[in-house]
């Protein structure tokens, strides 16, 4: 048994090719389950030739809709940002390792997987049947679905705090709240910040995704016009998108590099 | 062993040791004696794992007293008494323990948090203790420095900064480990020149390092930690000649 244990840490070559075959076996299954049809596929392609080619041009007559969509779907993800992230601060204490007893990270720990394996949409669905088609539904949809990764987030930052210059905090006999105040929140709140701005980009689009359910933004128009095949009428609102996640998406990047810089 | 009354001890340590480690098969501390007298500059000494750090943590109460006892000018630590010893101590970690996104003058102020209610510190610190803190920046050579952030200053400036948050609290005692580490021979002096004067100033320093030669140069009594245990308790002079061990 030893010689044998002894031979697998030094077959090295072994272990590199039993690894290869089994991730092999492993995106073999997955092909399997997929069950792709390589001949349908193939004649799949002047359809969607077809289906990019009837998006263009873009209808600009409905810019004013589109802007004003996409106003609401900034605003939805502007709240819903705020409300996850002022949510997620209590569990993410909770779960933290260096911070809460075993038992109660367990608790937390369970409440953000329940939280985040929750469809977004699902949540929007939840949240309609319960105040009505609208971008109330939408920001309270988007507010539980912040907590499920931006707790992990937060957590995560928090387990990351130098031990030693929090014990030096303790040493010098500094309350819990103060160890909180001046040890930890100085030390997580650079990449924290920056975590929740990634969080409000990833929810503007995750806020046009639940216009599909009805829970507003400007996902409620796209779909509507592709429903009614007024397909460059729904070019405009994707362009329109895509201009301001792409600003948004620069000036976050620009803001986080210099949260990191600090 | 040295001979030593317990009558204007700093510390007395008397048969401590801490909890049994599996790893190890011992205690990391296992029965260790010794009393320092107030106004000491004691240097710990010993190889890696010898027990050092986890001796000084033990004194401040962060690492658990398995057995014997501790007592801290005049008074037996305990859980209910690790307020009012730590009240008697500082402490200056490896590498500074700072927080690096503070301003050296903040880092310097936390050394005060111990003798102000959460309340008071919600807004910030009283205008006298920030005077103070700026002071004690400025004994240090750090006053032009007292706004930037410490994760900008050098290792040498750092351990500074440490040494003026921990005089922030007034301290009787000043426990240090390895406060030379990673510093070079410039920023070495400079420390070491810092807690020796403070050593004058009427501070029991209490220093673990790992160089023999600084050691002999500024401690006037050397304990060396072997497995635990204390293998030797006298004058740092000479030392090699009697271990023949690289420190």
């Amino acid at each position: 048994m030893k010689d044998l244990k002894h031979f697998w840490q030094r077959a090295a070559w072994l272990r590199h090719l039993l690894i290869g075959v089994g991730v092999v076996l492993v995106y073999g299954w997955a092909l399997r389950g997929l069950q792709v049809d390589l001949e349908l596929l193939k004649t799949s392609v002047p359809y969607v030739v077809d289906f990019i080619s009837r998006l263009f041009p873009p209808d600009w007559s409905v810019l004013d809709v589109a802007v004003k969509a996409l106003v609401e779907t900034v605003q939805m993800s502007l709240w819903g940002t705020t409300i996850g992230a002022i949510l997620s601060v209590p569990i993410a204490v909770l779960s933290a390792r260096n911070l809460a007893p075993r038992w109660v990270q367990l608790l937390a720990n369970l409440l953000q997987n329940l939280v985040r394996s929750v469809p977004s949409i699902v949540l929007g669905l939840l949240f309609v049947a319960a105040t009505g088609l609208g971008a109330p539904a939408g920001t309270l949809a988007l507010s539980i679905y912040t907590i499920g990764y931006l707790a992990k987030f937060y957590q995560e930052a928090i387990e990351s705090v130098d031990g030693r210059s929090l014990e030096a905090l303790e040493v010098s006999g500094a309350s819990w709240l103060q160890v909180a105040q001046y040890g930890i929140l100085p030390q997580i709140l650079p990449l924290s910040l920056g975590y929740t701005l990634y969080m409000f980009e990833y929810n503007i689009r995750a806020a046009s995704v639940l216009g599909v359910v009805g829970a507003g933004g400007i996902g409620f128009e796209l779909v509507s016009y592709i429903r009614g095949f007024e397909y460059p009428k729904a070019t405009t609102m994707m362009l329109v998108l895509l201009v301001v996640v792409t600003a948004i998406d620069a000036l976050s990047s620009h803001l986080r590099r210099r949260l990191e810089a600090e | 062993m040295q001979e030593s009354s317990s009558q204007g001890a700093a510390i007395v340590c008397q048969n401590l040791q801490t909890a049994y480690l599996a790893a190890l098969h011992r205690p990391i501390l296992n029965r260790v004696d010794f009393t320092i007298q107030n106004g000491e500059f004691v240097t710990l000494l010993g190889l890696n794992g010898a027990g050092k750090s986890t001796l000084l943590r033990s004194l401040v109460g962060l690492v658990p007293i398995h057995q014997g006892s501790v007592t801290i000018a005049g008074v037996s630590l305990s859980p209910r008494t690790l307020p009012q010893v730590r009240q008697k101590m500082g402490m200056l970690f490896q590498g500074g323990g700072l927080i690096p996104q503070l301003s050296a003058v903040d880092n310097v102020l936390c050394g005060r948090l111990g003798q102000l209610p959460s309340w008071r510190t919600l807004a910030g610190f009283p205008k006298p203790d920030r005077r103070r803190a700026l002071e004690l920046l400025e004994d240090l050579g750090l006053r032009e420095l007292a706004y930037q952030k410490t994760s900008r200053l050098s290792g040498g400036q750092q351990q500074r900064v440490a040494i003026a948050r921990a005089l922030m609290q007034s301290p009787q005692i000043l426990l240090v480990d390895e406060p030379i580490a990673g510093l070079d021979v410039l920023a070495t002096q400079q420390v070491m020149d810092t807690l020796a004067q403070l050593n004058r100033d009427g501070i029991t320093i209490v220093a673990v390092l790992h160089e023999l030669a600084i050691a002999t140069q500024y401690a006037e009594r050397a304990i060396v930690l072997d497995q635990g245990k204390v293998v030797h308790d006298g004058s740092p002079h000479r030392l090699s000649a009697h271990f023949q061990m690289q420190t």
